[in-house]
């Protein structure tokens, strides 16, 4: 009887120690859990192959130095006196330009739907848009913009490798893939040698018109630009990873 | 079906229920922290605000709900072993200031964004990631918020912009910078990179 009077506040005993025991255990675990956590690998930054790091970032100044001292400024000027409706039309235009580009590597890449919302978009904007300078396929749902495709693109899709790390002068980041890329994008686009469709095309409205789309397209770049550079620990080494990333991204989508 | 069985399967799905509930709650905390963050960028009362001042209102909205330190030991990874206890607490503190920096300043000049939440995917054990898309002057981002649960509550481990990670984006910045350099010079660095943002302490935004 006496023992029975102690079996049953040793068992509750038992199992109030064995709870006050896991839950330390699981405490205890866990703390280690979520050091462990800390220190995980990253899959995104993985292998940025940059051989050339030193000539990179050799170019990566020189080409901060073009941004902030030529680019920028031309910039200020462009986003100062023309009103937003103007810088939105000519954003348009040369984006409408680029359509043979994007129908190209939508169709290398086998991404007929993409085909054929850019060429819905090309039919509508070209049309009702006045030759590209307004967007009104936006307004459409099944011909709502989607990601920009490039031939750089197509080569990742196609199991190509991404190649060295490269800071591209004027242009930027890139790398072996990209460069690549560039060159058929331009091989593909209408009002670019070799293919332009323009005869006895002079070399001075060339550059002006290829002047025109990348200062069209500067204030988004340049806005992009300050941004990172204002909140990197190392520049150079922030729009590595960030454009590796972000090329990774849309080839794996 | 037995009694016992039945009352297992009903813990079972009494506890299914409260995961999920508790998860979706977490979305609900995170749409309350982005408003709450963006009403002091925003707020017509708070035009007079310093950028600084305006700065460290947004800090406290952010901290009364996630422990930022969190982010920031993760962007860290394993250099934080290469710095003593007094430079981790520093570099905490500086990278902590220059984020939230960075966020307010990126929203200089521009209209209030809208930003809504969208699906919430289970992505492993005890981490949960929430889509987003930020429209911000008439173009559309696609924003995720990656959390896991971790000792303190549900914490913000990453947020992924565009493809773009930013506490990978932050490890590979800090994982060159130990190639070469120590954790004074980290803490150097950013006192620099904040510094150059004295200088416009006063700026209205």
């Amino acid at each position: 009887m006496k023992t029975q009077k102690f079996k049953r506040p040793l068992a509750w005993a038992c199992l109030i120690g064995l709870i006050s025991v896991t839950s330390l255990t699981a405490q205890d675990g866990k703390l280690t859990e979520d050091e462990a956590f800390f220190y995980e690998e990253f899959d995104e930054i993985a292998g940025v192959y940059d051989p050339f790091e030193s000539v990179n970032r050799f170019t990566f100044e020189f080409n901060d130095f073009v941004f902030s001292n030529t680019l920028q400024p031309l910039v200020d000027t462009y986003t100062a006196i023309t009103p937003d409706s103007v810088e939105e039309g000519a954003s348009n235009f040369f984006n409408n330009l680029r359509y043979p580009v994007r129908l190209a590597s939508n169709l290398l890449q086998g991404r007929f739907k993409g085909a054929w919302i850019e060429t819905g978009r090309f039919a509508i904007n070209s049309t009702v848009g006045i030759v590209g300078i307004m967007a009104p396929a936006d307004a459409y749902e099944s011909f709502a913009p989607i990601e920009s495709e490039d031939v750089g693109q197509v080569f990742g899709a196609w199991g190509i490798g991404e190649g060295p790390y490269l800071v591209l002068p004027f242009l930027g980041p890139s790398n072996l893939r990209d460069l690549a890329g560039l060159f058929g994008d331009r091989a593909i686009n209408p009002i670019k040698e070799p293919s332009s469709m323009i005869d006895d095309w002079e070399w001075e409205w060339q550059l002006a018109t290829s002047g025109a789309d990348y200062i069209s397209r500067s204030p988004q770049i340049i806005e992009r630009y300050k941004q990172l550079k204002g909140s990197s620990i190392d520049p150079y080494s922030s729009l590595k990873n960030g454009y590796t990333q972000y090329r990774r991204g849309a080839v794996a989508e | 079906m037995t009694f016992f069985s039945f009352r297992a399967y009903l813990v079972l799905g009494l506890l299914l229920v409260a995961t999920v509930s508790a998860q979706e709650a977490q979305k609900e905390k995170l749409q309350g922290m982005i408003d709450a963050a963006l009403d002091v960028i925003y707020s017509d009362t708070n035009t007079t605000l310093s950028a600084y001042e305006k700065q460290a209102q947004v800090r406290e909205k952010l901290e009364s709900s996630y422990d930022l330190d969190v982010m920031i030991r993760y962007a860290i990874g394993k250099n934080w072993r290469r710095m003593n206890e007094q430079e981790q607490l520093e570099v905490l503190e500086l990278v902590k200031q220059l984020v939230i920096k960075a966020y307010v300043m990126g929203l200089d000049g521009k209209d209030r964004p809208s930003i809504t939440l969208g699906e919430l995917t289970e992505i492993g054990k005890a981490r949960i990631e929430i889509e987003s898309t930020m429209v911000l002057d008439t173009k559309t981002y696609y924003i995720l918020y990656r959390l896991r649960q971790m000792k303190s509550g549900w914490q913000i481990y990453d947020i992924v912009a565009e493809n773009v990670s930013v506490s990978s984006n932050y490890r590979g910045q800090i994982d060159d910078h130990f190639r070469k350099g120590s954790g004074a010079d980290l803490i150097a660095r950013l006192k620099d990179l904040l510094a150059k943002d004295k200088i416009n302490e006063d700026t209205k935004i």
